[in-house]
């Protein structure tokens, strides 16, 4: 019995630093914003911050629109990584390897350096387009567009993703894929009965880092996006700063938080049915 | 991810105010000390001319690069007329430090503790408004300052004498002559150009840079009395609702049928590839790109009557320095028609001084482009007008 509230003493000193300064740095900021959100123009406290969120035609359009980026950003990047990292773990040849070497590269280019080429490549006298115009063919508009963001944020997301899927379909055994094929399983069966779920899991993160990455973006919505609708990012930047009016922006910033701790609840839950699935 | 950046914001906040107090408790009991010594060795310096440490002013400054460079050329030239005093440059790049700088006088007013150690400060109209606010800033005569004559007396009196409008910049259209022979003279024809040539014409969205923002501006006063320019009095808004009728209007003829690009630069970078015409944009940026060969050669400016408006930069001597003899003299120099022309060459600025006390070569290579430059002082409304704009233009 003595031991064991020693251990617990003992454990509770071990996570009260890391409690205290996720409180200092996390929840009482949250806290604080949120506080800060409820306060209405004449200094009481009520929700008409969130009301103007949802009844304000503009400011509705940005939600939409960022909740279109997003979930079309994210089902693109898992899409297009997954099927990168299935194809390195499981072909081999002169082409893996250079995918292998060279698909990091984007992540160690700074995002306003990738942002302007972008613009440059892909703007309406980019290269793309001249090169288009040698052949009689016209760009359609991809800068200042809802477009331009989405193909920003396959360049900034497909490269980490790739690297967090690759490693988890690393950690699949081959002698359980071979012994899968010895009794006769397709390649199908193998890829949804084996290595699907093996990787499910890491497959689940890396919606979670895609999702939060691009609801909070700024660089590159603010630089290829349109004016309007806005992203939330640029558009809490422009109340922030240009409108000066911090508790709108703090409202703001508080509802992409609900949006994505809303995506943090099923992951949690998923992993805690886990653990509570183990013996 | 956002929660994150805002905890990093608040924490780094205290942090750093803590820093900024803790610093200036220090430096002020320096300084307190220093200055108390070398005023004093000043005055037996120049009873006795011999020489002496010279008085030492703190210049806090932000801007880009360029900004810099003026000042790097021009203390030289400042110091060695008036060896007893000796300009300390800070300078903070523009875009993080100009707000803490102005935090900082003031949380050591509040503390009781001088001025910061903060002697000369420069910023935008908004800074010298809001310490009119905060009652931060001193009081300038010609007395003590003679070259002030030589400031336009209407610029002064829109801020109080409070501040030294050194250096100002305006707003011109600049076009491609190639494409363009006969640029628009006023608004009207401005607005006309755009209609009958569509996606030609691009000003940048008015709550990221000035070109933009002054386009917005001058459009929605275009049929105001004079005197609106000059009043923060918020019943004005609801006159502007012609103007922005006229702005929703034009977005279908605009570039990308309605694309406002960000920044200042970023229609400066249409123009360069082609994309448009014509635009909004400052003429020392025009001046210097075309210089470094950025811009096409063809590129020319052309002012409209009345002008767009554009703005001078501010010295500000805080109320509770030291040091302010010495400030004055620097001051004094600054409006000096010496410095203004090497600040007319190095920045293309427009002088803070008239026109008429400028070299001649100077006042001609101002012809066609300084004329009916106005300054706008709109206050707290120039807030009100982007969030009108994004609501009622952008998002139309």
């Amino acid at each position: 019995m003595r031991k064991e509230v020693k251990m617990g003493i003992f454990g509770l000193c071990l996570v009260i630093p890391s409690f205290l300064l996720l409180s200092v740095i996390v929840v009482i900021p949250i806290i604080l914003s949120f506080i800060e959100s409820l306060r209405n123009e004449t200094g009481g406290y009520d929700l008409s911050r969130y009301m103007y969120l949802f009844t304000d035609e503009g400011m509705r359009a940005n939600i939409v629109f960022t909740l279109q980026v997003t979930i079309v950003s994210c089902v693109i990047v898992l899409a297009v990584s997954y099927a990168l990292a299935v194809y390195m773990r499981f072909s081999s040849g002169r082409l893996v390897d250079l995918i292998r070497k060279t698909y990091m590269i984007p992540i160690f280019i700074p995002g306003v350096i990738a942002t302007y080429g972008l613009i440059n490549l892909l703007g309406n006298h980019g290269w793309l387009s001249r090169w288009l115009l040698l052949f009689g063919g016209t760009l359609p508009r991809i800068i200042f567009d809802q477009k331009g963001i989405i193909i920003a944020n396959l360049w900034f997301n497909i490269p980490f993703t790739t690297m967090l899927l690759s490693s988890a379909l690393a950690g699949i055994p081959n002698a359980v894929i071979e012994s899968a094929k010895d009794i006769g399983a397709g390649r199908l069966r193998i890829f949804f009965r084996i290595i699907l779920p093996l990787s499910y899991k890491t497959f689940l993160v890396a919606v979670t880092f895609v999702f939060m990455g691009v609801i909070g973006s700024f660089t590159a919505p603010f630089l290829v996006g349109p004016n309007a609708p806005q992203m939330l990012g640029v558009s809490m930047e422009q109340v922030f700063s240009v409108f000066q009016e911090r508790e709108q922006a703090a409202a703001i910033s508080f509802f992409t938080f609900l949006l994505c701790s809303l995506l943090g609840y099923f992951y949690i839950r998923s992993m805690v049915k886990e653990e509570t699935a183990r013996p | 991810m956002f929660r994150m950046k805002k905890g990093f914001t608040v924490l780094s906040a205290l942090a750093l105010s803590f820093g900024i107090l803790a610093g200036c408790g220090t430096a002020n009991n320096n300084s307190s000390g220093s200055a108390a010594n070398t005023s004093s060795d000043s005055t037996a310096a120049s009873n006795s001319a011999s020489s002496s440490t010279p008085v030492e002013i703190q210049f806090y400054f932000t801007g880009s690069q360029n900004v810099k460079n003026l000042w790097d050329q021009l203390t030289p030239m400042f110091e060695e007329k008036n060896p007893d005093v000796k300009v300390n440059l800070v300078y903070i790049p523009s875009g993080t430090g100009a707000q803490p700088t102005y935090d900082r006088i003031l949380a050591a007013k509040q503390a009781g503790k001088g001025s910061g150690d903060i002697d000369l400060y420069e910023d935008a109209l908004s800074f010298v408004t809001q310490g009119q606010k905060d009652d931060l800033w001193d009081t300038l005569s010609t007395s003590s300052v003679p070259n002030l004559a030589k400031v336009d007396s209407k610029t002064m009196e829109d801020v109080a004498n409070l501040a030294v409008p050194y250096r100002s910049s305006a707003v011109v259209l600049a076009y491609n002559s190639e494409k363009v022979t006969a640029p628009p003279t006023t608004l009207d024809e401005v607005f006309e150009w755009i209609r009958q040539h569509p996606e030609r014409f691009a000003y940048n969205d008015p709550s990221t840079g000035g070109s933009g923002s002054s386009f917005v501006t001058t459009t929605l006063y275009k049929d105001l009395p004079e005197d609106a320019i000059h009043s923060d009095d918020p019943a004005i808004e609801k006159d502007w609702a012609k103007g922005f009728a006229t702005l929703k209007e034009l977005g279908p003829y605009l570039y990308g049928k309605g694309i406002y690009p960000k920044k200042n630069q970023g229609t400066l970078d249409l123009l360069t590839s082609g994309e448009v015409d014509m635009i909004p944009a400052w003429s020392d940026m025009v001046l210097e790109q075309l210089d470094k060969g950025q811009l096409p050669a063809t590129t020319k400016m052309q002012q409209i009557t009345p002008g767009f408006n554009g703005g001078p930069t501010y010295l500000m001597v805080p109320k509770l320095s030291e040091k302010k003899e010495a400030v004055y003299k620097f001051l004094d120099f600054v409006l000096s028609p010496e410095a203004q022309a090497v600040m007319v060459k190095t920045m293309h600025g427009f002088p803070g001084i008239e026109l008429t006390s400028m070299p001649q070569d100077i006042q001609d290579s101002f012809k066609g482009v300084s004329e009916g430059f106005r300054n706008f002082n709109v206050g707290d409304l120039s807030k009100e007008i982007n969030k009108r704009w994004q609501s009622d233009v952008a998002a139309q």
